[in-house]
């Protein structure tokens, strides 16, 4: 690993000030557990000069319910939100998705805000001392779209990147209608991605902080539910994963949302197949249906045609089981 | 905040204090420097293995403040002040710990690259949940890869473990 510096600082407005005094050439490091990897097989863009360890603020874990919502700190562990019980009551998705996350030893160093800023896993902008100048970096080309593809987007490119992103939480707090709360404004989670500029994973500034999650309380009569399908099912990241929120009206769809993750570059919201299952009962045919029409736009590459079956597949899984 | 030097490349070294095994250590380390480098070059506390380095295989499993974590996406000075247990620690003076002698007694190793990262993974485990199930001990490990074994001695041992608390 190359040198840095390290700062620790004691409240988010230091590490706001902190940012902007190194002007974008600083990076948060919370957990570490994808900043650090990134370090030691040098694959950024611009190596950050210094690190900015959060970790040092007190009282920055939280998991509580307030204001009709549900509050979670930008430093709450995943294997706490995994085992929290108010979580795994009423906001099972996020539950089962920070459970699915890593393996234990990660989810007790990963964060959730971490988990939901983490890097693609792309392995042409893994490949150790920025090998593959790809368009994530600045270059010109996408390595992926002739190489190695079988992890990649099935719903096209941003920009011709075609990495995914891997995060197992975001389409939890999508499906739950989650916010944002950054050092400057609150944004809702589907609009925290990045849509437009391959090098950024989030809208995040250079100088801006993810501050608080807010998910609102879920209706009476509705549930969640996650799916992750990977190789290992102890550790990996996920080929496809999907979360879904059905509110039900007696036995029919009142509302439904529906998200796919490690599809595209941002979380995938199947909005065809949300629309879909509205005033209709969730039987094995009609989440059939929901499930074809979301992947009906499906652009697979030469080597990822598999991931549309497993796409469908846990969309129809995670729509059942809320029923 | 801690405190520093810098040295003629202008390269800043900190001064940190972390706890292993009990006792405190203050070393001045590069910002570079992660938690299993620390044990072994600094400290010299081999038990902790260097495997893949992405926290994938488990080898370097620690227990920082009781919790197991990989120690090789652990910057050293992210440790500052926190107390670290390694395979060393969990051993009592000369006498093996239950989970070390569970592990010898059901051969719960072969080439013993993972087996510190297991014991320490296992015993974070029972500290916190002395009753655990087939599933909670395969949950437990499920960061730590052996490739020899097939995992069904391991949980054995820790299983049996558990009932001699």
């Amino acid at each position: 690993m190359k040198p840095f510096k390290h700062y620790d600082v004691n409240t988010l407005d230091e590490a706001v000030s902190a940012l902007q005094n190194f002007a974008g050439k600083a990076k948060i490091i919370a957990g570490g557990t994808d900043i650090v990897g990134m370090f030691k097989d040098e694959v950024f863009a611009e190596r950050p000069e210094a690190l900015i360890n959060i970790k040092t603020i007190p009282n920055l874990d939280y998991i509580k319910e307030e204001d009709g919502m549900l509050k979670i700190g930008p430093l709450a562990l995943l294997e706490d939100i995994a085992h929290d019980e108010l979580i795994k009551g009423k906001y099972t998705a996020l539950a089962e998705a920070a459970r699915r996350t890593a393996s234990p030893h990660i989810r007790e160093m990963g964060t959730i805000s971490g988990n939901i800023c983490q890097q693609c896993r792309c392995w042409y902008f893994r490949s150790p001392n920025n090998r593959f100048n790809c368009i994530r970096k600045g270059g010109e080309d996408c390595y992926a779209e002739e190489g190695e593809n079988r992890y990649h987007s099935i719903f096209g490119n941003v920009k011709d990147c075609l990495a995914v992103n891997p995060s197992d939480t975001a389409p939890a707090l999508i499906a739950l209608g989650a916010k944002v709360k950054t050092s400057k404004r609150v944004l809702e989670i589907a609009d925290f991605y990045e849509k437009e500029e391959p090098k950024k994973t989030t809208v995040l500034d250079d100088d801006e902080i993810v501050v608080e999650i807010q998910v609102p309380q879920p209706a009476a009569n509705s549930k969640s539910k996650f799916e992750k399908f990977a190789i290992r099912k102890s550790i990996d990241f996920p080929i496809v994963n999907c979360a879904s929120q059905v509110e039900m009206d007696g036995d029919t769809v009142k509302s439904a949302r529906v998200c796919l993750n490690a599809v595209f570059a941002n979380p995938y919201v199947a909005q065809k197949a949300a629309e879909y299952v509205v005033g209709k009962t969730l039987d094995e045919e009609t989440v059939t249906a929901a499930a074809d029409l979301a992947l009906q736009d499906a652009k697979p590459l030469t080597k990822n045609a598999y991931k549309i079956t497993i796409a469908k597949s846990l969309i129809k899984k995670t729509l059942l089981a809320c029923k | 905040m801690s405190s520093f030097v810098v040295d003629k490349k202008g390269i800043k070294r900190y001064a940190v204090t972390i706890g292993v095994n009990g006792s405190e250590y203050t070393k001045v380390i590069k910002a570079n420097t992660l938690l299993v480098n620390f044990l072994r070059e600094d400290l010299d506390l081999t038990g902790t293995k260097r495997g893949c380095e992405l926290g994938d295989c488990g080898c370097c499993t620690v227990m920082m403040d009781g919790k197991p974590v990989n120690s090789c996406l652990v910057l050293a000075m992210d440790c500052d002040g926190h107390e670290i247990t390694t395979a060393e620690g969990i051993q009592d003076g000369e006498d093996l710990d239950i989970v070390q002698e569970k592990f010898v007694e059901h051969a719960a190793f072969q080439c013993g690259f993972c087996t510190s990262g297991m014991i320490v993974s296992s015993r974070a485990l029972l500290n916190e949940n002395p009753n655990p199930t087939d599933h909670d001990v395969r949950e437990a490990i499920a960061g730590n890869l052996c490739r020899c074994t097939g995992y069904v001695n391991i949980v054995a041992a820790v299983l049996d473990a558990a009932k001699e608390l």
